[in-house]
């Protein structure tokens, strides 16, 4: 496990490589031609969002639990990523949704959800940001961690539930997947790598994290008083000669 | 001689008291329907003149904007409460030793009275405004508590988690607002449901939902807020 920790930023830095490859020669979708394409990319952020919000949602459960400093900072940062590949992923839809839909935005409840599901995770980050006291915000960000992952099945089932313009799962849906073999392949392949790309980011930021907080600490440490400094010795020396 | 020994009120009585304690204040301020009920009115009367005056296109939208303006400025009147408690009134509730989650419904009883408020209040001038379809009056009967016990609920959390925070005005309605999406589809859905002559049965069970979804949330999480506080 320890090569592969030390070596995951350029595993991450192969796997997109090799997925961009298999991405750019996957056969072309019959109707839309390359812009599927989109597909190796777009897809993949989505599940890194969802992915990122199930570890804070995780980690959050889990500070409640054990009151761990690491958990805190585990589900920081997975939910910073996850709002990264959030915006990612509307950002890559909507460069989708022009040429295929006429239309950057449209009213589909995917994409409504998929924004809220965005907001509610800055007002997390928000939260954290606002809160000054790292137990205190810990704990009301587990709180919210774990209240706000209920957007993500809402966010996953929304084609399900309410039949509108964005197609409905080809992969993560019960019997065989919809979709040629061959891209399929190249949707996991690039899964995998944004999963790596994820795993990097996610180690970097809770390093920062840890690092930031031992900071914290060090200057705390040198401008506090030490403790009894404002006690001090009487003065026994200087006995004045009483005058004559 | 020993006193007689005193039992404490069941929790029901404590949150009743808690609620009357909120809306006493609220009676001495006066901010949620002096202040904030105007305020709903005139961004009513605003939209129109941003959008056009055109009469049938306003009677077609009044209903949606009648629910986005209870949702958006609502949230202000759940978040008014936390917003001006003293850290004293707040250590001296916790020594009384009355369970957080108790403390919180309390509050949420007393936001649902307020929002309750608010919605009638505000009502009459999107009716006179955009002139909506009135056919489906009968479920407002149901639509309006079930709307203001979620967005009470809800801004209740919100202020539980922003409490003592300096940007708690603003990061309040961010936590809100999007959870509370929901209240605002059911809400409006259920007026188009009943335009159309459909019962709108499921959108009124999606309002009960949420509002079980809601006060569970703040029952499970009240003691670990009240601990953060």
């Amino acid at each position: 496990m320890r090569p592969l920790s030390r070596h995951l930023s350029t595993v991450a830095v192969l796997a997109m490589a090799t997925g961009l490859a298999v991405a750019l020669t996957a056969p072309p979708d019959q109707l839309q031609g390359n812009l599927q394409r989109l597909m190796y990319v777009h897809v993949p952020a989505a599940w890194l969002a969802y992915l990122s919000f199930a570890i804070t949602f995780g980690a959050s459960v889990g500070w409640l639990w054990k009151r761990k400093a690491r958990l805190d900072r585990l589900a920081a940062a997975s939910a910073e990523v996850g709002v990264f590949f959030t915006g990612l992923t509307i950002v890559l839809g909507s460069v989708w949704g022009k040429p295929v839909w006429g239309v950057w935005w449209t009213w589909d409840p995917r994409l409504v959800t998929t924004a809220l599901m965005f907001f509610v995770y800055l007002g997390y980050l928000a939260l954290r940001r606002a809160t000054l006291d790292p137990t205190v915000r810990a704990r009301r960000a587990a709180v919210f961690g774990v209240l706000a992952f209920g957007q993500v099945p809402v966010v996953h089932m929304s084609v399900i539930w309410w039949r509108a313009l964005h197609q409905p799962p080809t992969v993560l849906r019960p019997g065989d997947p919809s979709i040629d073999h061959w891209m399929l392949a190249a949707l996991v392949l690039n899964v995998l790598a944004f999963t790596a790309v994820y795993a990097v980011l996610l180690r970097s930021r809770i390093r920062l994290a840890a690092d930031e907080e031992a900071l914290a600490a060090a200057q705390d440490a040198a401008t506090a008083d030490l403790a009894g400094a404002a006690v001090t010795a009487p003065d026994y020396g200087r006995r004045t000669e009483p005058d004559v | 001689m020993i006193s007689p020994r005193t039992e404490a009120p069941r929790p029901l009585l404590q949150a009743l008291e808690l609620t009357r304690k909120d809306l006493r204040l609220e009676v001495r301020a006066g901010e949620a329907l002096l202040v904030t009920a105007p305020f709903g009115g005139v961004a009513l009367l605003l939209v129109p003149l941003a959008v056009g005056t055109d009469v049938p296109m306003l009677r077609s939208v009044g209903s949606g904007m009648y629910w986005a303006v209870v949702l958006l400025f609502g949230v202000l009147i759940t978040l008014r409460q936390s917003a001006v408690d003293a850290p004293q009134q707040v250590e001296l509730l916790r020594l009384t030793g009355i369970h957080p989650a108790v403390q919180l419904l309390g509050r949420a009883g007393a936001n649902a009275v307020l929002l309750l408020a608010f919605e009638l209040a505000v009502l009459p001038v999107a009716v006179i405004v955009y002139d909506p379809p009135l056919n489906n009056w009968p479920w407002l009967v149901l639509v309006l508590p079930l709307v203001a016990i979620g967005l009470a609920v809800l801004g209740t959390l919100a202020g539980a988690l922003t409490q003592g925070l300096a940007g708690r005005t603003t990061l309040g309605p961010l936590l809100v607002v999007p959870l509370a999406l929901p209240l605002l589809l059911a809400a409006t859905q259920t007026a188009e449901a009943t335009r159309y002559g459909r019962p709108p049965w499921n959108w009124l069970a999606l309002l009960l939902l949420v509002d079980l979804v809601a006060a569970l949330a703040v029952v499970l999480s009240a003691r670990s807020l009240e601990e953060g506080s």
